[in-house]
């Protein structure tokens, strides 16, 4: 009887093994990328989040030495306004690595203030609430989906007005920042696997060929920002080489400039 | 009163019928991400952050989709996609930039839903292929999100 139960469960787990398999097509081990005719242009770019949760892969980080929840001014011009809001999101992420409560409430209030500077504050008032709520009870994981969710619903309500310029200049705004502290992280503690973290040329043209559609915005950060991924391009574009602790290094110091002007009335 | 009736059929008319209309095609997409949301539901308990953004689009069968993305080595992926044509079959396959299949074989295509699991080697672009493979319907709306650990 044991055989034969033993058997019947083998010959069912085979067949539906077989039913999965048959459902699914086989995708061909190789296919020739230059020939994708279809591709679509859009790139959703990465939270921050991900490039931190990669980091703390590769060993301890001090996040709590990167926290910044301080007020910062109020700017008028709402390309300055969107570039400051994607980076105060990097940093409510930042806060969450360091488990900081209060900067974390700081940062959930200035992220409202920012979005209502750009007209779209009514949308971001429940995840503003929320994430308040969560730093609270210390449920990061919550933070962390409401931060997300603070910058799509940002993003859509920018879209929905056609503002798909600003809508791009919050994600800028975040990889900036993102990228800064990943190259401090690096720069501090170097490894060629966290190097590695900045091989990023495809997001990087991405990136280029927005702002280079963005020739309204004719504000300095804006110019600054377009000559320095200029700069930082070739460096990260290093095919199957190691990126080496030089190169994060400078372009720690490329960042670190332009949050600077980010972050300050210039 | 014939005024009216040319007015109401040559212009209102065909307004309120793109307003009654509107609301269904926008909904399709929406419910494409609604079923690719399903998909990555019970990997959520396995620690997987969903990102609320998402691709979408329509497709005729055999049509295929190239969505370029940046992963990290050292983060684990889960591409999920769906349609709400529930007769429809999906799949989702992802690429390193050599072109070289670079998913996990646990991951599947199950009718209107189908998921790629990637660990990258390295970090830099991928290419996320999706395709409507069978369909009733002449174009079929599809959604892909994605999550991490």
């Amino acid at each position: 009887m044991i055989p034969f139960i033993r058997h019947f469960k083998l010959s069912v787990g085979l067949l539906c093994g077989l039913s999965v398999y048959a459902y699914g097509t086989q995708a061909p081990q190789h296919i020739n990328i230059n020939q994708l005719s279809t591709t679509v242009e859009d790139v959703v770019v990465p939270l921050p989040n991900e490039i931190f949760g990669a980091l703390n892969k590769l060993g301890t980080v001090n996040w709590r030495s990167h926290v910044r929840s301080d007020k910062g001014p109020n700017f008028t011009e709402r390309p300055r306004i969107a570039l400051l809001l994607g980076t105060v999101i990097a940093d409510g992420f930042i806060a969450v690595q360091a488990e900081d409560a209060e900067a974390v409430k700081d940062i959930g209030q200035r992220v409202l203030a920012l979005a209502k500077g750009i007209g779209v504050g009514n949308s971001i008032t429940p995840h503003a609430k929320a994430i308040i709520e969560a730093a609270d009870k210390r449920n990061w994981s919550n933070v962390r989906r409401e931060l997300d969710r603070t910058q799509n619903s940002v993003q859509e309500a920018m879209n929905e007005v056609h503002d798909e310029k600003l809508s791009q200049l919050v994600s800028l705004g975040g990889w900036l920042r993102g990228t800064e502290v990943l190259t401090s992280v690096v720069n501090d503690h170097f490894s060629p696997d966290g190097a590695e973290l900045l091989h990023q040329p495809d997001l990087l043209s991405y990136f280029q060929k927005r702002l280079q559609a963005m020739p309204e915005f004719d504000l300095p950060i804006i110019h600054q920002i377009r000559d320095a991924l200029g700069q930082v391009k070739p460096l990260i574009d290093v095919g199957d080489r190691n990126i080496p602790p030089e190169t994060v290094k400078k372009v720690n110091e490329i960042t670190t400039r332009l949050e600077q002007g980010i972050v300050t009335r210039s | 009163m014939n005024g009216f009736v040319k007015i109401f059929f040559s212009a209102i008319f065909p307004l309120l019928l793109l307003t009654a209309l509107q609301p269904s095609i926008l909904a399709s997409v929406d419910d494409a991400q609604s079923f690719a949301l399903q998909a990555a539901e019970p990997y959520v308990k396995q620690g997987f952050q969903v990102r609320e953004d998402y691709w979408g689009g329509d497709l005729a069968a055999g049509e295929k989709k190239a969505v370029r993305q940046q992963l990290f080595k050292g983060n684990e992926y889960w591409f999920w996609m769906g349609t709400e044509v529930d007769k429809a079959k999906v799949s989702v396959h992802v690429y390193d930039s050599d072109g070289k299949l670079a998913e996990e074989p646990d991951s599947w295509e199950k009718g209107h839903f189908a998921a790629a699991h990637v660990i990258p080697k390295a970090t830099g672009s991928y290419f996320i292929i999706v395709s409507v493979e069978q369909s009733p319907e002449e174009r079929t709306h599809w959604a892909l999100v994605y999550g991490f650990r």
